[in-house]
C-alpha cells in the first residue's frame, strides 16, 4: 500500500557521510510511516548539534530550539495541545549535559512525549569535545588529554527518572530501532530511547565495528519480560531492568528495558483538575468572540467576588 | 487630634508572619467598603518568621489614593521593635497603639532587629536624650511629640478571649491581627458592622473566626471606649458603587485570564510568584452561569529556562501564553527570548523589578532592569517593552500586551515591579466593554504553508497542529519555510523584516499607549518617569501647582521601542534644564533612554534606590532642591 505521506523532506541532510545519524533518520522515517502519523498533528522538537539539525530533514512539523532546551519546548507543546505526537531529538551533551534537568523533569511529570537520545560520546557539532557519556579515561581522538570526568548512565537516569518506557537501540539496526521508535511513539507516557551512534568524524573508540561486535538484544534472554502487568509489579521489574543498565563493554543489551503502563500521564492529571481540559486544550479554547473577550462583565464580577468590595458608604458609622 | 482629616496615614507594624498582611487587607475592605479610598505598601524582609514587617497605608475621603506620606497619624503596632523603627514616623498629635507588656523592653534585647538599624536607633533615641527602652520612647513621644499613647494589654486581651471560646494558647497569636485591626478601626471610628463584614470577607467560611475577632473588636472597643474616633476622617467625597481592591500582581492574573491566557509558566521567585498563584487558585473559567468556559494550564517548571522555552513552545500551538519572573529569573530567560525573537513567537512575559544585582534585595523594589528588559539578548530583534504604572493599568496593559504581541508576533516584555506587585489599592471594577481582543493575522495553512512567508511584513500565522499544514521553526537564520539558511540575500530579507516589525508598531500604536502627560500643557518643568514613581509624581505635580509653580509629569509607558518623535514633540518647547527624571535606580536610566532615543539630555535627576517607595514629602523636598537650583542630582532615602 502506498504511504498516504510522505515524510522524507526536500532537505539534503549535512551530515557526515557514514554517520549514524543516517541510521537513526531512516529508522524514523521508517517508523512514521508504517505508524501512518499526520504530519500536521506530529511535531519532532529537537535541540542544538549534529542531531539537532533532524526535524528539517523530515516532512512533520518540525521545531529546532536552543541547546539542551527542546525538552521544554515540547512539554510547552504537548500540555498546550496534547493531541499532538510529540518526539525530542537531542545529542547526550545535549539533553544530558546542558540538558540533563529537564531531562529528568520529564520522567517525573510522565508527560506523553518520545526523547531519542543520539548517544556518540562526543560534541560533535563543536568538533569532538567529551560528551556526558564518555567513559573516564577514555581518548577519542579529537581529545588533547584523556576524558577527565565520569560518564552518566542515560538508561539508569531515564529509569531513576521516572520514564515509563525505556529503551536502547543502535543506529545501524535500522528495523530493530524503527520498532522500538514504534513502541516509543505509541507508549503512554514519558518515553526514551538511548541510541547508540557512531559518530565516525570524531568518536574513534565507539565505532561501528565496536558495537557490532558488543551490542546484543535483551529479548535473546528467554525469560526476559520488561512490562509491568500490575502496579505491584513495578519495583521489581524496574530494578531487574536497572541491573541491564549496569552492563556496558563487550557486551551492550539493547531492546526495551522497562514499560510501565500504569502510571498516569502529566495531561491525565491536569485532566482530573481542569473540567476542560480533556476537550478543549488551550490551542483550541476560544478566548474572543467578535474582538471581545469571552468573559463577560456579569461572569467576571461573579468569578473575582472575593475582590469586590460593596461601598455602603459611612451613614450610621 | 481636632477636627476631621482628608487622609490618614497609618503604619502597622510587627513580625513577619504575624498576621500583619491579614491586618492590611482587613482594614482596607473596611475603609473601602466605607467609602474612602485605600493605598497599602508592604514591606518585608526575605524572611518567613520573625524579621520586622510593616505595612504603610494612606485613607483618603477626597481620592483614591496613589502615593503614601510620612509621617503618618497612627502608628499600629504589635510589638516592640516596631516601636523603635518607627517611632520618628508618626506626626505630631498623632497615635500610638502599642502593647503595654513591651513597657520595659529594651532596644538590645530585639533579635530579630538588624545590628545596623539598631545603632542607628540608639544613635537617634540617645542624640534625644532618651533611654532606649519602649516606655522612655512613649514617654518621650508624649511629652516631646504631643503623641497620645494607646497601651493595650495584649495578653490580657487575648486570655479573656480565649477563656470565652476555649481557645488553646498555642492558637492566640492568630488572634493579633483582630487587635491591630479592631484598634486602629476604634480609633478612626469605624463601626462594628464594617468591620465584621471585613471579618466575614477575609475569612470567608470560617464562621468561628468571625465570632471570635467580632468578641475581640468589642473588647477593644471597651478598652478604648474613649477614644473612639479620636481620628476622624472625613466623609467621603467621592462616590463608587462598588471597587476592586488587589495587589498588582492580583491585577495581572485577573488580567491574563480576561486576555485568554491558557497556559502560564513560572519557576518561583519574589514578587513574581503570587501571580502565578492566583491565576491556578481560577484556573477553571467559569461564566455567569457557573459553567466552564476554558481553563488555565499553569505549570511551575524546574527552573526559568524551562518556564520561558514551553511558553513560548504552547504559543506556537496558537494558545496565548506567557511566564512571570523577576531579575533573576529574566537573565535565564533571555536566550529564550532571543529564539522567540528570531522565530516571531507572540510571547509575553511579565517581569516584576525588585532591587538588584544578583539577589540584591529580594523582597524590596526598584526600577534599576530598565535596561535589562530593553536590551537584554543576544543579536538584534524586535520586541516591545511596556510599564504600567498603577494597578488599573496594569489591568488593561496586561491585555494590550497579548494583543500586540499577536498582531505583530513578538515578544512583549510587561514590566513591573515590586512596588505595584505587593501594593494594596482600591480601583474602579474594570469595564470589559472597553476590551478588545486582537489576535493578529492568522492563516488557516494548508499545503505548501511558509511560516516566514516574505510577502508581507507580519507572515499570516498558522499554529501547530493546524489541518494539513506542516511548517518548521528553527534558532538559526532560516527560509521563508523555516529551513536553515545562510544565502547572504535571505539573510538580510528575514533579519531586517523582523526589525522593520519595530517601524510598524511604532507608527500603529496611539499615543496613549506610548507616553501621557498629565499635568498643564506647556509647564514650567517636566518631570519624567516611568513606571510606579507616577503616583507620587502626581500628587508632587499638585503641592507645586498650589504653590504656583506649573509642572507636568511625562509618563513614559512604552520603553521599546522608544517614543522618540512624540518625545521630541512633547517637549519641543522645553529647555533641557527644565526637565527632570525621577526613578528608582542608581542612575535614573530612563534619562539615558531618552539621550539615546532623542539626543535631548536630561542632567536633573531624583534617584531612590533603599528599595522602599517613595515618599511624597521627601520627594517634594528632592524637587525643592531642584528647582531652586541648588543641586541637579538627589538621592532619596526615607524609610525604615
Ligand atoms: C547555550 C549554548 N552553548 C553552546 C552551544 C554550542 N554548541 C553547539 S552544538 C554543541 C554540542 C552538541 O553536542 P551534542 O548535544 O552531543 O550533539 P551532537 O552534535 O553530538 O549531535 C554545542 C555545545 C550552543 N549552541 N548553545
Ligand atoms: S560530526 Fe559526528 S555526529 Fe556530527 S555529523 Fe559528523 S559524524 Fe555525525
Amino acid at each position: 500500500m502506498e504511504p498516504r505521506w510522505s515524510y522524507k523532506s526536500n532537505v539534503w541532510p549535512d551530515w557526515c557521510p557514514g554517520c549514524g545519524n543516517f541510521g537513526i533518520l531512516t529508522a524514523l522515517l521508517k517508523a512514521l510511516e508504517e505508524l501512518s502519523l499526520d504530519p500536521s498533528q506530529t511535531v519532532i522538537v529537537s535541540g542544538i548539534g549534529c542531531s539537532g539539525k533532524t526535524p528539517h530533514f523530515v516532512n512533520v512539523n518540525g521545531v529546532h530550539t536552543l541547546h539542551g532546551r527542546a525538552i521544554p519546548f515540547a512539554t510547552g507543546i504537548k500540555l498546550a495541545n496534547p493531541g499532538l505526537k510529540v518526539i525530542v531529538h537531542g545529542g547526550d551533551g545535549d539533553l544530558l549535559g546542558i540538558g540533563a534537568g529537564h531531562f529528568v523533569a520529564l520522567g517525573r511529570r510522565n508527560i506523553d512525549v518520545t526523547v531519542i537520545l543520539h548517544d556518540n560520546g562526543v560534541y560533535g557539532l563543536t568538533k569532538g569535545q567529551a560528551s556526558p557519556t564518555l567513559p573516564l579515561k577514555a581518548r577519542t581522538k579529537s581529545l588533547a588529554k584523556p576524558n577527565i570526568q565520569q560518564p552518566v548512565n542515560p538508561v539508569l537516569l531515564a529509569l531513576s527518572s521516572g520514564y515509563t518506557f525505556v529503551a536502547r537501540g543502535y543506529a545501524f539496526d535500522g528495523a530493530y530501532l524503527k520498532n522500538l521508535i514504534k513502541m516509543a511513539v505509541q507508549h503512554r507516557g514519558a518515553a526514551f530511547i538511548d541510541v547508540l551512534q557512531p559518530c565516525i568524524t570524531f568518536n574513534d573508540v565507539y565505532t561501528a565495528d565496536f558495537y557490532r561486535k558488543a551490542v546484543y538484544k535483551l529479548e535473546s534472554d528467554p525469560g526476559w519480560d520488561p512490562v509491568v502487568k500490575t502496579s505491584e509489579e513495578a519495583s521489581v521489574k524496574l530494578m531487574r531492568a536497572v541491573e541491564k543498565s549496569l552492563e556496558w563493554g563487550d557486551r551492550i543489551p539493547v531492546g526495551v528495558f522497562y514499560v510501565n503502563p500504569h502510571v498516569s500521564t502529566f495531561e491525565e492529571r491536569l485532566g482530573e483538575r481542569l473540567r476542560k481540559y480533556p476537550v478543549q486544550n488551550p490551542s483550541n479554547t476560544p478566548i474572543e468572540s467578535a474582538g471581545k473577550p469571552v468573559l463577560s462583565q456579569e461572569a467576571f464580577e461573579k468569578m473575582f467576588k472575593e475582590f469586590i468590595v460593596r461601598v455602603s458608604g459611612t451613614q450610621g458609622r | 487630634m481636632g477636627g476631621s482629616l482628608k487622609e490618614v496615614g497609618i503604619l502597622l507594624g510587627g513580625p513577619q508572619g504575624s498576621g500583619i498582611e491579614t491586618s492590611m487587607w482587613i482594614l482596607s475592605r473596611v475603609l473601602v467598603s466605607k467609602g474612602y479610598g485605600v493605598i497599602a505598601d508592604r514591606e518585608y524582609f526575605s524572611n518567613i518568621t520573625g524579621r520586622h514587617s510593616y505595612i504603610q497605608m494612606l485613607a483618603s475621603s477626597v481620592k483614591p489614593p496613589r502615593s503614601l506620606k510620612y509621617p503618618v497619624e497612627i502608628l499600629a503596632s504589635m510589638d516592640a521593635e516596631t516601636v523603635f523603627t518607627h517611632f520618628t514616623d508618626i506626626s505630631e498629635g498623632g497615635i500610638l497603639i502599642y502593647d503595654v507588656n513591651t513597657s520595659s523592653r529594651r532596644i538590645d534585647e530585639i533579635p530579630s532587629m538588624e545590628d545596623a538599624t539598631r545603632e542607628r536607633v540608639a544613635r537617634i533615641l540617645s542624640d534625644k536624650n532618651v533611654e532606649p527602652s519602649v516606655e522612655s520612647v512613649v514617654k518621650y513621644l508624649e511629652r516631646d511629640k504631643r503623641i497620645l499613647p494607646l497601651g493595650l494589654d495584649f495578653s490580657a486581651l487575648l486570655k479573656t478571649l480565649s477563656e470565652q471560646y476555649r481557645i488553646d494558647a498555642r492558637a492566640l497569636s492568630r488572634f493579633l491581627s483582630g487587635i491591630i485591626v479592631s484598634s486602629v478601626a476604634v480609633v478612626l471610628g469605624l463601626s462594628e458592622e464594617a468591620v465584621v463584614q471585613g471579618f466575614e470577607q477575609q475569612f470567608g467560611e470560617r464562621k468561628h473566626l468571625v465570632e471570635q475577632n467580632t468578641a475581640l473588636y468589642r473588647l477593644v472597643r471597651d478598652a478604648l471606649s474613649n477614644h473612639y474616633g479620636a481620628v476622624r476622617l472625613d466623609e467621603p467625597g467621592f462616590s463608587m458603587e462598588k471597587a476592586m481592591v488587589v495587589t498588582g500582581n492580583d491585577v495581572v492574573a485577573i488580567a491574563k485570564i480576561v486576555a485568554g491566557v491558557r497556559y502560564q509558566s513560572y519557576y518561583p521567585i519574589t514578587p513574581a510568584a503570587d501571580e502565578s498563584f492566583l491565576l491556578e487558585r481560577y484556573d477553571n473559567i467559569v461564566d455567569e452561569t457557573g459553567e466552564v468556559v476554558g481553563s488555565v494550564v499553569v505549570v511551575q517548571t524546574e527552573d526559568e529556562i524551562a518556564a520561558v522555552n514551553s511558553a513560548i513552545g504552547a504559543a506556537l500551538t496558537g494558545a496565548r501564553a506567557s511566564t512571570t519572573t523577576s531579575g533573576p529569573g529574566f537573565d535565564l530567560m533571555v536566550e529564550g527570548l532571543s529564539w522567540a525573537g528570531m522565530n516571531e513567537v507572540p510571547l509575553v512575559i511579565t517581569y516584576y523589578q525588585r532591587g538588584g544585582p544578583s539577589t540584591g534585595q529580594p523582597t524590596r523594589g526598584s526600577q534599576s532592569d530598565l535596561f535589562n528588559a530593553v536590551f537584554a539578548g543576544h543579536g538584534e530583534f524586535a520586541r516591545v517593552v511596556l510599564s504600567s504604572s498603577d494597578h488599573l493599568e496594569a489591568f488593561y496593559d496586561t491585555i494590550e500586551a497579548f494583543n500586540i504581541a499577536e498582531k505583530y508576533q513578538v515578544p512583549v516584555i510587561h514590566l513591573l515591579d515590586k512596588f505595584l506587585a505587593n501594593t494594596v489599592a482600591v480601583m474602579p471594577v474594570p469595564d470589559l466593554g472597553g476590551v478588545g481582543i486582537e489576535r493578529g493575522v492568522l492563516a488557516k495553512g494548508g499545503p505548501g504553508y511558509k511560516r516566514f512567508s516574505l510577502e508581507s511584513l507580519i507572515s499570516p500565522r498558522a499554529f501547530i497542529g493546524a489541518r494539513d499544514t506542516v511548517m518548521w521553526y528553527t534558532g538559526d537564520e532560516h527560509d521563508e519555510h523555516g529551513h536553515i539558511a545562510e544565502d547572504p540575500e535571505i539573510r538580510v530579507k528575514m533579519y531586517s523584516k523582523r526589525i522593520e516589525k519595530l517601524n510598524l508598531i511604532q507608527r500603529e500604536l496611539p499615543l496613549e499607549r506610548k507616553l501621557r502627560l498629565h499635568g498643564p500643557g506647556s509647564p514650567d518643568y517636566l518631570v519624567v518617569g516611568w513606571g510606579s514613581v507616577k503616583g507620587v509624581v502626581l500628587d508632587a505635580i499638585e503641592y507645586f501647582s498650589e504653590k504656583g509653580l506649573r509642572m507636568a509629569y511625562l509618563d513614559v509607558k512604552l520603553l521599546w521601542p522608544f517614543p522618540s518623535e512624540e518625545f521630541l514633540k512633547i517637549t519641543s518647547g522645553l529647555p533641557d534644564s527644565r526637565i527632570l527624571a525621577v526613578e528608582h535606580s542608581y542612575g535614573v536610566n530612563i534619562a539615558e533612554l531618552v539621550s539615546m532615543s532623542t539626543g535631548r539630555r536630561i542632567v536633573k535627576r531624583v534617584s531612590k534606590y533603599t528599595g522602599r517607595p517613595i515618599m511624597l514629602d521627601e520627594l517634594v523636598k528632592g524637587l525643592e532642591e531642584i528647582v531652586s537650583g541648588r543641586r541637579e542630582r538627589v538621592v532619596l532615602t526615607y524609610g525604615a
